[in-house]
């Protein structure tokens, strides 16, 4: 809320040459005061870091020379990154990490909400157990679940050879090809909680006398989800899977982790990439590029994530 | 218990020699103060006890005892693999460094192997660094050749250059100036389970003597008992890799450069030479081609195998003689019929020296660490208390705390640390440690290159694991190892 003072009134009228932009900026600068400390320490933390990533990525940084030795090599970098066989790897690995978790994560938060959205004995409690995966620290979740899926003396492996079913304990993590689906269980078990809460919240928003209506009408079950439910849920179930998305393409803890990128960079996604790239091997300016593309990236997710939400309010401030 | 055999009565004569000469030589005279050209078992054994030394009185002569000023510290410490007893030293180091030097205030943080260089290298990016620095030996060149490092060497905190491993010393030498002193070094071993050979029916009394042996034991292990045989270990990023396939890759013959010749001039690549590739094979055959190690060797490090071997799940590996020490700490920890289980195992552990290549070549990595001063304008603050960093180093690298410090696991910096009560006193708690000193010999330095640390702990790990899981070819993944080790030394 603004409080426009007597004395703010009196400057305002004595200021009659400014232009539109400016004479508004003037009229708001209380406004504008109150805001500056946020917008100062949003221009340290945030704003330098972004300007200095996209300067370090048109320099050359030898990994035997201080940082302050970078020399600049306009676009290398991304060009360097864009003709790299590493590049299309780690990118597709990347693709199938975030789609696949954003995808699997919310058909099955949405199928646990639903299904916790009826009444039965024992809901709460269910609803509690539930959210544990997304409550514990993502650092103990990966070495818990790295000694679940361990190729030789795991839980599963164990239990599998245990029963019979195998001769051996499967190999989960060691292995090029199982894993990053491996990996994306153990996302998509920890981040379906989320999902399942946010869609919860969205299944409140549903109008019971419209589902009874719709039932009066003679609408079955997926009638009644299809044209009744579903549509409520569409614009949480967009926010939620961009949200989703996000998080799971800067998810950084549980390849990092449980496997390191490795084996043979097949777990590597473009945050570890980065990272390894920057700490373990110290190309400064071949990572700040990778950051650059991670960045704008993540923007056109924020920017439908923006999208979304406004469309919210619009339909809110409409109805 | 396996012992290296004494020898003839002549080398005792010559040993009992050369202890003479020792003893009578101080290192105020400019000798060494151990004749490293006499180096055995039984001459560690009859230095051991021999010389006291008073460390707050060396150190103070260094910075006085009531010196007041404040340090910041980071330091390679102990971690999941390291036996209790080193806890015990390093909490002992701390609060016996806060007694000499009670106006010092020290702020150290200590950090484990795999995290230590990244997150150092973050703070100097940031100069954010502490004052002083305790780094793996692969981290010296590295730093000093950027430039984050003050010059500094034995004789700035009162000891010799000559009290130092040489090898150790060219790990902290770059381009003629030293920046460092070694604290600790290291040679691992050959470790067996007499039992698990036993049942195999393999010579329980007999470690394999060549790496081709490794592998048909490995295999032999692994048919009759369905059991790993050796510890392979491929993991990225971490120490433990290089530290046990650079012996293999050494004693067929290959290397990263000409590292294993005795004046390295590391200008040629030699990954992808027919040795190297020779190297790799071998554990090739034993991951894939036998399935005679453990699966979970690309993620593995040795704190991994430690659990197997004391489950009676293993039967070799490479390590320190402190894994005796991590076997009986995990023994106390088992109920039950698990306890009796890792007894056995205990009561069968056997050590012996690192296999030799088809040509009789024995080789083994010359680990450790070091101790270096930070630059200002690289440090939080942008001042270093020198006298108070000096203090620290003056005590890590005593003969006392270096041997202290290096009880279980390796073996002291400051070679007069070998003549101490407690070398003696270490001797005789410490099993197999006879069979490490017999392996510091044998030892080869990484490469002293700021490129070290990448090739050793991205691209030597890389190259495995591309072979391992058949990402390429042995051959494939050597030259490709060797192309990035090029791109790498041409700046790229």
């Amino acid at each position: 809320m603004t409080i426009v003072t007597g004395k703010a009134e009196a400057r305002r009228r004595v200021q009659p040459g400014r232009s539109g932009a400016l004479r508004r900026i003037w009229q708001h600068r209380a406004d504008y005061a109150y805001v500056l400390p946020a917008i100062a320490v949003m221009l340290i933390v945030i704003a330098y870091p972004i300007y200095y990533t996209v300067e370090l990525s048109f320099f050359k940084t030898p990994p035997g020379l201080q940082l302050r030795d970078k020399t600049f090599i306009g676009l290398d970098n991304y060009t360097t990154i864009l003709t790299s066989q590493v590049f299309w790897k780690v990118t597709w690995n990347t693709l199938i990490w975030t789609l696949g978790s954003t995808f699997i994560s919310f058909v099955l938060g949405f199928a646990t909400a639903l299904a916790l959205h009826r009444d039965f004995i024992g809901r709460g409690v269910l609803r509690a157990v539930l959210i544990i995966p997304w409550v514990i620290s993502a650092v103990a979740a990966s070495y818990i679940w790295k000694w679940i899926y361990h190729s030789d003396f795991g839980i599963i492996g164990a239990v599998l050879v245990g029963l019979g079913l195998a001769d051996q304990p499967p190999n989960f993590i060691d292995n090029v090809s199982t894993v990053l689906p491996s990996l994306i269980v153990v996302n998509i078990w920890r981040e379906f909680p989320f999902a399942m809460i946010m869609m919860m919240a969205g299944l409140q928003t549903v109008p019971d006398q419209l589902l009874r209506a719709a039932k009066v009408d003679g609408a079955n079950a997926w009638q009644r989800f299809w044209h009744v439910t579903f549509p409520h849920l569409r614009n949480v179930s967009v926010v939620t899977m961009l949200l989703l998305a996000v998080a799971n393409f800067n998810s950084f803890i549980i390849p990092w982790i449980m496997t390191g990128g490795g084996p043979s960079n097949a777990s590597h996604i473009w945050i570890t990439h980065i990272y390894e790239l920057a700490f373990g091997r110290q190309r400064w300016g071949v990572a700040s590029a990778y950051s650059v593309l991670l960045f704008l990236t993540l923007m056109t997710l924020g920017y439908f994530y923006v999208r979304a939400l406004s469309g919210n309010e619009r339909k809110e401030g409409s109805a | 218990m396996t012992r290296i055999a004494l020898g003839s009565a002549v080398l005792r004569g010559t040993v009992a020699t050369a202890l003479i000469a020792s003893l009578t030589s101080t290192s105020a005279l400019g000798a060494p103060p151990v004749d490293l050209s006499k180096w055995s078992p039984e001459y560690v054994r009859s230095i051991a006890g021999t010389q006291d030394f008073d460390t707050a009185a060396d150190c103070a002569k260094v910075t006085p005892l009531d010196y007041k000023g404040r340090l910041t510290f980071w330091y390679q410490g102990v971690f999941e693999g390291d036996p209790d007893l080193l806890r015990q030293y390093y909490k002992d180091f701390f609060e016996t460094f806060r007694k000499t030097y009670p106006n010092i205030q020290l702020e150290e943080q200590a950090l484990t192997y795999n995290d230590l260089l990244d997150k150092f290298r973050t703070a100097l990016l940031g100069n954010a660094a502490p004052m002083a620095v305790r780094l793996q030996i692969l981290g010296g060149t590295e730093f000093a050749s950027k430039g984050y490092l003050q010059p500094l060497k034995p004789e700035d905190v009162g000891y010799s250059t000559e009290d130092f491993w040489p090898g150790a010393m060219k790990a902290v030498t770059w381009e003629g100036v030293t920046y460092g002193i070694p604290t600790n070094n290291e040679t691992m071993a050959f470790i067996w389970n007499a039992d698990i050979f036993k049942r195999a029916g393999l010579d329980p009394n007999k470690p394999p003597a060549t790496w081709d042996d490794v592998v048909k034991y490995s295999k032999q292990i692994h048919d009759k008992l369905g059991i790993a045989g050796y510890g392979l270990v491929a993991r990225k990023n971490a120490g433990n890799t290089p530290y046990r396939f650079m012996p293999q890759l050494w004693a067929y013959g290959g290397g990263v450069f000409d590292e294993a010749t005795p004046n390295p001039t590391y200008e040629q690549v030699q990954l992808d030479s027919p040795q190297s590739k020779a190297a790799l094979q071998a554990s090739y055959d034993m991951y894939v081609r036998d399935k005679s190690v453990p699966v979970s060797a690309l993620t593995n490090q040795q704190a991994d195998n430690q659990p197997l071997f004391v489950a009676g799940q293993l039967g070799m590996m490479i390590s320190h003689p402190s894994d005796y020490n991590v076997m009986l700490d995990l023994q106390k920890k088992a109920t039950g019929t698990d306890k009796d289980k890792a007894q056995t195992v205990i009561d069968n552990m056997r050590y012996g020296l690192i296999p030799t290549g088809p040509d009789g070549k024995r080789a083994v990595v010359f680990g450790g660490s070091n101790i270096h001063i930070l630059k200002p304008e690289y440090v939080e603050g942008g001042k270093v208390d020198e006298p108070a960093a000096k203090a620290i180093i003056c005590m890590w690298t005593s003969p006392e705390w270096s041997l202290k410090m290096a009880y279980a696991g390796s073996n002291p910096g400051n070679l007069n640390g070998f003549k101490t009560k407690w070398m003696k006193e270490r001797l005789d708690n410490i099993k197999f440690l006879d069979v490490t000193t017999s392996m510091l010999p044998y030892g080869i330095p990484f490469p002293a290159l700021p490129q070290a640390p990448e090739i050793m702990n991205i691209i030597i790990p890389d190259m495995l694991q591309n072979a391992l899981t058949g990402a390429m070819t042995v051959d494939q993944a050597a030259d490709d190892a060797a192309k990035r080790v090029r791109e790498l030394m041409g700046g790229l």
